[in-house]
């Protein structure tokens, strides 16, 4: 059978991208179809408007949205159309997706993720099941991935520290405000570990990309210099560079076509024109992020998938997991602090680049032997529009305006600085956390959009306030003032993974330890869908890592039959 | 004073600013601008604006047709300019407002909700008062906007009104606020770099 491509990615995150960067330099055929636009560096740049207020990297909620099931005080389920609570459940729909805007704060997963059933036993109500892989065996594409994206950091022993077959991160840690410094102290006088936090951002020029430009403005806004690490510059640029992967943006993928023997055929998407185009391809891979992803496979039911793809035992959108914890913050005022700390203090640009990990297992007489997480200390977010409508409420709740509001807002954003803090910890995979379709919320193109429901499991609360206590006594031991805290178990949207597990019995698990579909021998699945459990760092350093792990097997699979282009 | 408002809450300017806040309420960008106040980070108002905007650096003229004069009076009780720091119409909050809401694409009940304030502010100063908003004294105008905050139409229209403030306050000077980054050079803010021109702004980006 000929075929348009050897390879047809679907979704150019950071799922993606690696395999389209493996593939590509392999020799293969590649295209990769994006739902959104192909924006660029010099598409990108400090507008608050743009990254923050405005729909200009997702799509509006009134054409695509999603619809999330919540449970009430009494455990009722409600479901609720983003296009009603606001809540927008989108994270970046272009070239490089979410990628484009994350932060970057990259830490590897731990060996104790890959057996957390075995390590700490069973949970009621939680689904935990450790992995069909080890740490061993993502270990090198960690590595590969601390080159490819450019990670920025300096390793510091310490207890949990995971093994490495480097001694270093390829570049040196990102310059630091004073403020690191005092975490330090207080860490030490505490007996904690701090920890540089690796960042996928580069601090030397390198891969054609220019180093960090300390301008400020980095998590939710997309680099201008090409210094973060993003799939769509650190992968994707040098993909299509090779001649042979092709990026088509402005495809939103609508559904898999498989046959009677359950291999897919053929993918359906919709044009910026809004006609309907297929491709045909040897192998597909999914990449959408956990929701999209699970919605896609539900939506391609075929003659040997009559359930949606993948889901003849009802596996696909199962166990969807976002990250559990909590916020943090304490105030260092000016009028506490010496002419000097202030000026250093005030200095802009410059991150702060710690983090603690001390707690990653817990071992406490209260919470027993239990999996634990990852605290990573931030400078509160500069976006200033955000942060002036906060002002306009007082204490009681009551609007303030003139004269007295302008008072509130000139101490506000001159007189103190605001460190925060943020909580990691594994989300339980439970029952009540999966996607399904709606069956009445149709997308602009009348597909049915995704319902996500978004339970939590009550021992995640219980480790988040263990930790947030921990961060805390940091922020107290600076002599922070105004330290408040709050965990709770709503889901951050820009974090989630899952619904679509790998594991080694077909029955309990939507792929086998290859990303490859148990009953679809040419469909992987490459973004953070796959995970079982979830960790206590953020998703994307994993994601990559374990996509260029799979590109390796679909590698192997297609063997030398490369497209002849 | 409870005698005249229930008059006024009767009149035909209440009822049609009610129903603009009812529809407003409805729509997907009150909520959105509920849940905005609870985070630095989140994810944005749903307010597509097409290219038609032109950004006019410095000082830009108050329009003079209804109802954007109570609008802009009402604009600089809430944010006044002082000789030491930049108030409405040091910002052109009130040109950036009707730039805003004058695009075909932005949210029309967000439109409707905002343009029909003053009629109903109007009738309630006419009735206290026996002079429209624009020619009340200040102690007038605190005293009817503490009266029409108590009511919850009346506060959410208050808080839009400070929302778009803030945005001709802080935002690049590419969207017709802040001339010069008079905003940001008071709150001693740092914007980053670089800023978007006209050929990065939102709205050329919202076409691609």
């Amino acid at each position: 059978m000929t075929t348009d491509y050897d390879v047809c990615i679907i979704g150019s995150g950071a799922g993606g991208s690696p395999v389209a960067l493996t593939l590509a330099q392999a020799g293969y055929s590649v295209l990769v179809l994006e739902k959104g636009p192909w924006f660029n560096e010099q598409d990108f740049s400090k507008d608050e408007l743009a990254c923050c207020r405005r729909s200009t990297y997702t799509p509006p909620l009134t054409q695509e949205q999603h619809v999330i099931e919540e449970a009430t005080d009494e455990g009722d389920w409600v479901a609720t159309p983003t296009v009603e609570s606001g809540w927008d459940f989108w994270n970046g729909n272009c070239v490089g997706g979410s990628s484009n805007f994350m932060s970057g704060f990259f830490y590897r997963l731990k060996p104790v993720d890959f057996r957390l059933r075995s390590e700490f036993g069973a949970i009621a109500g939680a689904n935990v099941v450790d992995w069909p892989i080890s740490y061993a065996e993502l270990e090198p594409y960690y590595t590969k991935v601390e080159q490819l994206a450019g990670i920025s950091g300096r390793i510091v022993k310490h207890p949990q520290q995971e093994p490495r077959s480097t001694p270093d991160f390829p570049y040196p840690p990102l310059a630091e405000n004073i403020i690191s410094s005092w975490i330090d102290s207080a860490c030490h006088k505490l007996g904690y570990h701090a920890l540089p936090t690796p960042r996928a951002i580069l601090s030397q020029p390198a891969m054609a990309r220019n180093s960090c430009s300390y301008s400020i403005y980095c998590g939710s806004y997309g680099c201008s210099t090409g210094a973060k690490g993003s799939a769509r510059t650190a992968l994707l640029d040098h993909a299509v560079k090779t001649g042979r992967c092709h990026i088509q943006p402005h495809a939103k993928v609508y559904r898999l076509i498989s046959n009677n023997k359950g291999k897919v055929t053929g993918v359906d998407y919709y044009d910026k024109q809004n006609k309907s185009q297929r491709i045909n391809a040897k192998i597909f891979v999914v990449a959408c992020q956990a929701v999209e992803t699970s919605r896609l496979l539900l939506s391609s039911p075929g003659p040997y998938h009559p359930h949606g793809l993948g889901n003849n035992h009802q596996q696909v959108g199962r166990n969807l997991l976002f990250s559990a914890g909590g916020i943090g913050q304490g105030t260092f005022n000016y009028d506490n602090l010496t002419a000097q700390q202030v000026e250093a203090l005030k200095v802009r640009g410059p991150f702060v680049n710690r983090g603690l990990q001390d707690w990653y297992t817990i071992h406490d007489t209260k919470l027993g032997h239990v999996k634990g997480g990852t605290i990573d200390f931030l400078f509160r977010h500069p976006n200033a529009i955000a942060r002036a409508n906060g002002q306009k409420w007082d204490d009681n709740g009551k609007l303030v305006w003139g004269k007295p509001l302008k008072r509130k807002l000139k101490a506000y954003f001159t007189e103190a600085r605001y460190l925060q803090f943020e909580v990691f910890c594994d989300w339980l995979p439970t029952d009540n956390c999966f996607v399904s379709l709606d069956n009445t919320v149709m997308d602009k193109w009348g597909s049915s959009v995704a319902k996500v429901r978004v339970g939590y499991h009550p021992h995640d609360l219980k480790v988040g306030r263990y930790l947030t206590e921990k961060a805390k006594t940091v922020l107290g031991t600076m002599g922070a003032r105004d330290i408040y805290a709050s965990v709770s178990g709503n889901p951050p949207q820009n974090l989630m993974a899952g619904g679509c597990r790998f594991g080694t019995d077909p029955v309990s698990s939507v792929l086998d330890p290859d990303c490859r579909m148990h009953d679809a021998e040419n469909l992987f699945v490459t973004d953070g869908s796959f995970m079982p459990t979830g960790g206590s760092v953020p998703y994307t350093w994993t994601i990559y890592a374990n996509a260029f792990r799979v590109a390796d097997k679909i590698i192997d699979q297609l063997g030398e039959s490369r497209h002849s282009a | 004073m409870s005698r005249n408002s229930k008059q006024t809450r009767n009149s035909n300017a209440w009822r049609t600013f009610a129903q603009a806040f009812a529809s407003w309420q409805a729509s997907p960008v009150s909520r959105r601008h509920f849940i905005q106040g609870m985070s630095a980070i989140s994810a944005g108002m749903l307010l597509p604006v097409s290219t038609r905007a032109k950004t006019q650096p410095g000082a830009a003229p108050i329009p003079q047709q209804a109802p954007w004069q109570t609008i802009a009076a009402v604009q600089e009780h809430l944010f006044p300019s002082e000789a030491d720091s930049p108030g409405a119409r040091d910002i052109n909050a009130t040109s950036y407002l009707k730039t805003l809401l004058d695009d075909a694409e932005h949210d029309q009940d967000e439109r409707n909700f905002i343009l029909n304030g003053p009629s109903w502010l109007n009738e309630l100063a006419k009735t206290e008062y026996e002079k429209p908003f624009t020619q009340l004294d200040v102690t007038q105008r605190e005293q009817l906007l503490q009266r029409i905050a108590r009511s919850e139409a009346g506060e959410n229209w208050l808080s839009l009104l400070l929302l778009y403030i803030f945005e001709a306050l802080l935002s690049s000077p590419v969207y017709g606020g802040n001339p010069d980054g008079i905003g940001w050079r008071w709150l001693e803010h740092n914007p980053g770099f670089p800023q978007p021109t006209s050929n990065n702004s939102y709205k050329k980006l919202l076409l691609r």
